[in-house]
């Protein structure tokens, strides 16, 4: 069997449509959170409701559930297909290109979990009105699990993208329960508590695997900050009130991040969004 | 069949075809029963990825304000839409045409409308769409509507009722609005 597959060769089905990476970043249009920066209205609902695309009040929110969760479907898939390739990828071992036993074991468990929550998503598809595959598929997840060091593998997927699925979970949780949704409040909650463990299993192996090699380890963190950064969603996720997907602080620190590594990523979110904001007005200039 | 015309012609920020647009509005103009000498604007602002519209004036020439992402293929970012397309012009319409027949009278100005209401009546419009064999997504539909009236039982009675209606009033609506506010808030 094919080690160290690329994303081009994940199977799916005729209801899935993909679209690249790249793709993405070439979509200049102006987003809701780019308009609060251009309009300087970022940050500035500090002491008051929060109110963004994910409160109940909001016109659009209903649908940008859908599209959010529908998103959430497909990384689900992607995290399970990802962490069965770093079981397979790999040989046990204590080389540089080996992984211990028991990170593998953990693998096979976080594979279990994110079958469970493949199979949650689909009902919570059904009761949002999502058709599976409404929305266009980005691999970006399963990209970060192809790279072929395992540590810096656990650490873009698992401390940094499960670490954004933690903070999507934790606002959606809020919005199932303000919206009076119990199914996608309860949904969201047992997802989260799962989540929460597959971070910490990242935190955990990433310090003991590269306990006495602080080179790898200070390449995984930079290849984790490039992830955070890039899929940040231009800001969309931030530690302001007015982010639509607020950082979990609590849920973070429970992952195994120490305060000083939630405020980078909070760092890294804003300069994401002032860099998307920048390069709006700039061709809107042009034009 | 009613003259359709749409802005911009070109679009720079998303792959839209201004005429295919037309088309789609044209078409959908002569199902709803527009006359022949009906003109229609679609004013489109391709910058943003968001879904709102609006109607700037109800008598010939319509004026219609759309957001891109509404006339947006979800599977496919940037391209257009045929069903998306289809029930966004759609929607807006009928919306016209029910303030124009005197059903809607009593009916608040569009900027005074509460989003339960604004629900509500696209619901109405949505289910007549889907009666003329456009996919209007009634499941998606239903849960917009489930998020405005409540996640209950009367939500989905009163939400199967405004789908069948094939001429609605907005004594329907305000009705509706009515009867699910009293099992999310009651007295």
């Amino acid at each position: 069997m094919k080690k160290l597959m690329r994303s081009d060769d994940l199977a799916r089905d005729g209801r899935f449509k993909r679209v690249e990476v790249q793709e993405r970043f070439l979509d200049r249009r102006m987003t809701p959170r780019m308009r609060e920066a251009v309009e300087g209205r970022v940050g500035q609902s500090e002491g008051k409701k929060r109110r963004t695309e994910f409160s109940p009040e909001h016109p659009d929110a209903p649908d940008r559930a859908r599209a959010l969760m529908h998103g959430i479907f497909v990384g689900e898939i992607q995290a399970l297909e990802g962490a069965g390739r770093t079981c397979w990828d790999f040989e046990t071992g204590a080389g540089q290109d080996d992984v211990p036993f028991a990170m593998k074991l953990d693998m096979a468990r976080q594979c279990w979990d994110e079958a469970r929550h493949c199979e949650i998503s689909v009902k919570l598809s059904d009761h949002m009105g999502t058709e599976i595959g409404e929305f266009a598929e980005s691999a970006f997840l399963f990209e970060a699990a192809c790279n072929p060091d395992p540590i810096l593998r656990l650490t873009g997927v698992n401390r940094a993208l499960e670490g954004l699925a933690i903070d999507v979970f934790n606002t959606m949780k809020e919005f199932g329960d303000t919206s009076g949704d119990p199914v996608l409040e309860f949904c969201e909650d047992w997802m989260l508590a799962d989540e929460v463990t597959h971070v910490k299993m990242g935190s955990d192996w990433l310090k003991r695997v590269t306990e006495n090699d602080p080179e790898r380890r200070q390449r995984a963190l930079e290849f984790q900050r490039v992830v955070d950064k890039l899929f940040s969603g231009g800001g969309f996720r931030g530690d302001d009130e007015s982010s639509p997907v607020k950082l979990a602080r609590r849920f973070r620190e429970l992952a195994g991040f120490d305060s000083g590594e939630i405020d980078e990523i909070a760092e890294l979110s804003k300069q994401a969004l002032e860099e998307a904001t920048a390069r709006f007005n700039a061709e809107a200039a042009s034009a | 069949m009613a003259t359709v015309s749409v802005t911009p012609q070109q679009f720079t920020f998303v792959m839209y075809d201004a005429g295919r647009i037309a088309e789609i509005a044209s078409t959908l103009a002569d199902q709803l029963g527009f006359g022949a000498d009906e003109v229609i604007e679609i004013d489109i602002d391709e910058k943003t990825p968001l879904a709102r519209t609006r109607i700037d004036s109800l008598e010939s020439p319509v004026k219609l304000f759309v957001e891109g992402g509404a006339l947006e293929d979800s599977q496919t970012p940037r391209h257009l839409g045929e069903r998306a397309s289809a029930t966004s012009i759609g929607r807006l319409l009928l919306r016209v045409l029910d303030r124009r027949s005197g059903r809607f009278a009593d009916a608040p100005a569009e900027d005074q409308l509460t989003l339960p209401q604004v629900v509500a009546w696209d619901t109405t419009a949505m289910g007549r769409l889907s009666a003329l064999g456009y996919d209007a997504q009634e499941p998606r539909r239903r849960y917009a509507f489930r998020n405005r009236h409540g996640f209950t039982d009367t939500a989905d009675q009163v939400f199967d009722r405004l789908w069948a209606s094939d001429e609605p009033t907005w004594a329907d609506v305000a009705a509706a609005c009515e009867e699910t506010a009293r099992v999310i808030q009651p007295a």
